[in-house]
């Protein structure tokens, strides 16, 4: 496994899952892409924040699926340091607005945590508006989004060799 | 969503009275007592659509009885919790709302226990603890 996994490093490596997922698979989605990280980028610690990502955007697209396909793309590639998360699903016009809306307002903060943290503060009874200032600051991924047609494009995208995370008081790896 | 989430919305639970404990298909919480103190324990996988539905007023329960004994610490047990979504996490932040709206004089320290194995629960805590300065305590 470990020279499959070395001469694979010398291309960008894919994972592409195309679903009509219930909500409970996403579960089992979140453990296989740990895994598949694992394998595919040994040494870079990187698999559990992938894979929190991976769980997040696909909680988000789920309920907005209307029962139609959810495509999942992940890119990981070691010769450039990145690593590329893209989940698609059906969206209306209206709804890629508020969407963008979110991440541009969130994009606009440059301090994630910081972020995070008002995210947190806004809304800490109501449903929703947390996972993607978690993926932008726990797993250390740019997030962007694009519409097609009638479909939206969810992008978290980042280092795969991601710096450590230095805070007031600590540093964590 | 799961059916208790959904019943939850409008029924009684954690009323005064209701039981310190969890069980749903894919985790569990429970509350046990020893030397240091209530120890909260959460198992398995918080993912559903709405957790908060359920957590929140276990979290309430818990809340009252920290303050009835008036303890100064509670131990958050999450070592047997394999993941937790950015929904069910907000129930750790009603139960930070909850301690900050105490006087200073009754307030009580979360005291999380985490797994080094998984690995999501430090960086996870780590900003819980940015937003719980005084609550919020890793151990």
């Amino acid at each position: 496994m470990t020279e499959i996994v070395r001469r694979s490093q010398t291309r960008p490596i894919y994972l592409m899952l195309r679903m009509k997922p219930p909500w409970v698979f996403i579960d089992e989605i979140r453990r296989f892409v740990e895994s598949f990280c694992a394998c595919a980028c040994p040494n870079q610690e990187r698999e559990a924040q992938v894979a929190l990502a991976v769980h997040e955007l696909m909680q988000n697209a789920v309920p907005h699926s209307r029962e139609e396909d959810v495509d999942l793309v992940l890119e990981v590639d070691p010769n450039t340091d990145k690593v590329t998360i893209s989940v698609s699903n059906p969206c209306s016009g209206e709804q890629f607005e508020k969407l963008r809306a979110r991440i541009t307002s969130m994009n606009a903060e440059p301090d994630a945590l910081k972020h995070y943290l008002e995210s947190m503060r806004a809304a800490p009874t109501t449903r929703g508006g947390l996972g993607l200032p978690r993926v932008r600051f726990e797993a250390q991924l740019d997030v962007a989004a694009h519409h097609d047609g009638d479909r939206v494009m969810v992008v978290a995208a980042g280092k795969l060799r991601a710096p450590r995370l230095h805070l007031e008081g600590g540093v964590l790896s | 969503m799961t059916r208790r989430e959904a019943m939850a919305g409008s029924s009684q639970i954690g009323t005064k009275g209701s039981s310190m404990q969890v069980s749903e298909e894919r985790y569990s919480v429970d509350v046990t007592l020893d030397e240091g103190g209530l120890r909260v324990h959460f198992h398995g996988t918080i993912s559903t659509m709405n957790p908060a539905a359920v957590l929140n007023p276990f979290v309430d329960s818990v809340h009252e009885e920290l303050v009835r004994t008036h303890a100064r610490n509670v131990r958050i047990d999450l070592r047997e919790l394999e993941f937790c979504n950015s929904s069910g996490f907000k129930t750790f932040i009603h139960w930070i709302e909850l301690i900050k709206k105490l006087p200073a004089e009754q307030r009580y320290r979360l005291r999380f226990v985490s797994s080094p194995a998984r690995k999501w629960q430090r960086t996870s805590l780590l900003a819980l603890s940015c937003y719980g300065v005084d609550a919020v305590v890793v151990e």
